[in-house]
C-alpha cells in the first residue's frame, strides 16, 4: 500500500469529514450515557487536525499519522483525546512508510494495545475497544475492504446492549445498557472512513 | 524547610472546571500557606467544562520543583489527560510526576501540608491516598 | 503500663506528655489539622496526638489521621512526643492550642 501525497491529504479530509459531519448524532449518543461533549470534543479535534493541510499531508505517512494523533490529545479533550490520539500516534510509531497489510495487521495490534493501557482497559466494556479489537481480528483474518467497513458499523452496535463498566458511562450502571457506546460510534467511523479511502487508492 | 534540599514537592490541581481547580487552589494557599509550588489548570481549550493537555502541561511546568509534582484530578478525563501530559514530558521529569487517587480538593489541601513538611514526592502521594484508604 | 510500652517504642528518649484544651471555636477540623501536622513536621520527635489519657494515639505527622480524630472545641488533646528535640516540639505543638491556632 503506497499512499501519495493527494491520498494522504484524501484520507485526512475522509478521517476528518466522516467525524464532523456525524457531530450531532455523537452528541446525541453522548448525552444518553455521557457528558455530552464527545461530538463537539472529536468536531474540534479534527477540525483542528485539517487546519494544519496542506503541510500536514507533505509528512510521510508514519508522521502524517504522528502528527494527527498530537493534534488530537491537544484539542479533543476529554478522556477521548488521549485514547483517539493516542491510537494514532501508536500507529504512526509503529508503521513503514510503504506498509504491507503485515505490518498493517501488527501496528493496528500495537496501537490497540496502547488504547488499551492508557484507558487500563479491555473489551468487553462498553468502549471504543469493542469496536478497534473485533475490527482487528476481521483485518488480520484476511477480511476484505467490505468485510472491514461491515464489522466496524455491527461492532458499534452490538455495544448498544452492553455494560458500561469503564469511563463516563460506567458511572450508570444498569442505565447505560440500551444506548450505543458514542466512542465505539465514532471508531467505526473513522474505520469507515479510512477503509472507503484505502480502498478508492488500492482500487485505482 | 531545608534551603539545601530539593525543594517542596509541588502541587497541580486538574478539574473539568476552571472554578473548582482555581478554589481549590486558593483553599491550599489559605490553609498551607505559600511554602509549595502551586498550579491548576481546567476546562477543554474553548473555555468549556474538561480537561486538556496543554494547559495540564502548563500548569506541571508553572509548579515544577526538583522535588517532584503531585497532582490531583476529579473525573475520568482528567485522569487520562494528566497521564497524556507526564508522558509528554521530558525524559528525566517523567518519573518525578505522579497521579494520585484522591479526591481533588482534600486531596490538593493533604498533599500540599505534606510536602509543605519537606516529605518526599512518594510521601506527598500516600499521604493525599490515605483519604480513601 | 502506658509508659513502659511508649518507653520501648522511643528506646533512648523518655516520652514526655501533656494536655491542653481546644479553645478555637471549629476545634480540631480542617485548617487547624493543617497546622498542627505543619508544626508536627518541623520537627525530628516523633509526636502523637490523642483525645484521652490513653489514647489510642494518632501521629500527628498525618494531615488525613490528624482530620480523623475530629476533635471539638473544649476537648482535651493529650500530646505524646519522644524525640532529640521532643521538649522543643511539645512546646510549640502546645503554643499552637493555646493561641487557638490563630483563629480564636
Amino acid at each position: 500500500m503506497s499512499l501519495d501525497r493527494a491520498a494522504r491529504e484524501r484520507l485526512v479530509r475522509g478521517l476528518a469529514g466522516s467525524v464532523i459531519e456525524h457531530a450531532d448524532e455523537l452528541t446525541r449518543l453522548d448525552q444518553a450515557i455521557g457528558d455530552g461533549d464527545h461530538g463537539l470534543n472529536m468536531k474540534r479535534g479534527f477540525e483542528a487536525v485539517v487546519a494544519t493541510l496542506p503541510d500536514l499531508a507533505d509528512k510521510s505517512l508514519p508522521e502524517m499519522l504522528k502528527a494527527i494523533g498530537m493534534t488530537l490529545v491537544m484539542k479533543v479533550g476529554g478522556a477521548s483525546g488521549p485514547l483517539v490520539g493516542t491510537f494514532f500516534m501508536e500507529l504512526g510509531k509503529a508503521l513503514p512508510e510503504q506498509p504491507s497489510r503485515a505490518d498493517l495487521v501488527g501496528a493496528t495490534e500495537k496501537a490497540i494495545d496502547a488504547v488499551k493501557a492508557r484507558g487500563r482497559s479491555e473489551a468487553g466494556q462498553k468502549t471504543l475497544l469493542d469496536v478497534l479489537v473485533p475490527v482487528h481480528a476481521v483485518l488480520a483474518g484476511g477480511g476484505d475492504a467490505r468485510a472491514i467497513a461491515s464489522e466496524a458499523v455491527q461492532a458499534a452496535d452490538r455495544t448498544t446492549p452492553m455494560l458500561a463498566t469503564r469511563g463516563r458511562a460506567s458511572f450508570l450502571g444498569e442505565r447505560s445498557i440500551g444506548h450505543m457506546d458514542p466512542g465505539s460510534r465514532s471508531a467505526s467511523l473513522l474505520i469507515g472512513a479510512a477503509i472507503e479511502t484505502l480502498e478508492l487508492e488500492v482500487n485505482r | 524547610m531545608s534551603s539545601s534540599g530539593p525543594g517542596n514537592v509541588g502541587i497541580v490541581i486538574v478539574s473539568h472546571s476552571p472554578k473548582i481547580a482555581e478554589g481549590a487552589a486558593d483553599m491550599v494557599r489559605q490553609m498551607v500557606g505559600d511554602a509549595v509550588p502551586l498550579a491548576w489548570t481546567g476546562g477543554d481549550v474553548d473555555g468549556g467544562l474538561g480537561t486538556n493537555v496543554a494547559g495540564i502541561l502548563k500548569a506541571i511546568e508553572t509548579a515544577w520543583s526538583p522535588a517532584g509534582v503531585a497532582i490531583l484530578v476529579d473525573l475520568g478525563g482528567a485522569e487520562t489527560n494528566s497521564e497524556m501530559a507526564v508522558e509528554m514530558l521530558p525524559e528525566g521529569r517523567r518519573a518525578r510526576v505522579l497521579v494520585c487517587n484522591a479526591p481533588v480538593v482534600e486531596g490538593a489541601v493533604i498533599a500540599a501540608t505534606e510536602s509543605s513538611g519537606g516529605s518526599s514526592l512518594a510521601a506527598v502521594k500516600r499521604s493525599a491516598e490515605e483519604f480513601y484508604a | 503500663m502506658h509508659d513502659a510500652n511508649a518507653n520501648r517504642a522511643a528506646q533512648t528518649f523518655v516520652p514526655l506528655t501533656a494536655s491542653a484544651v481546644l479553645v478555637n471555636p471549629v476545634g480540631l477540623h480542617a485548617r487547624p489539622s493543617v497546622k498542627l501536622t505543619q508544626c508536627a513536621k518541623g520537627f525530628a520527635a516523633k509526636i502523637e496526638i490523642a483525645l484521652a489519657v490513653d489514647g489510642p494515639w494518632t501521629d500527628a505527622k498525618s494531615p488525613v489521621k490528624v482530620m480523623r480524630v475530629k476533635a471539638p472545641q473544649g476537648a482535651t488533646l493529650y500530646f505524646r512526643v519522644a524525640g532529640p528535640d521532643g521538649k522543643a516540639a511539645l512546646a510549640a505543638v502546645l503554643a499552637l492550642v493555646h493561641d487557638g491556632f490563630g483563629e480564636a
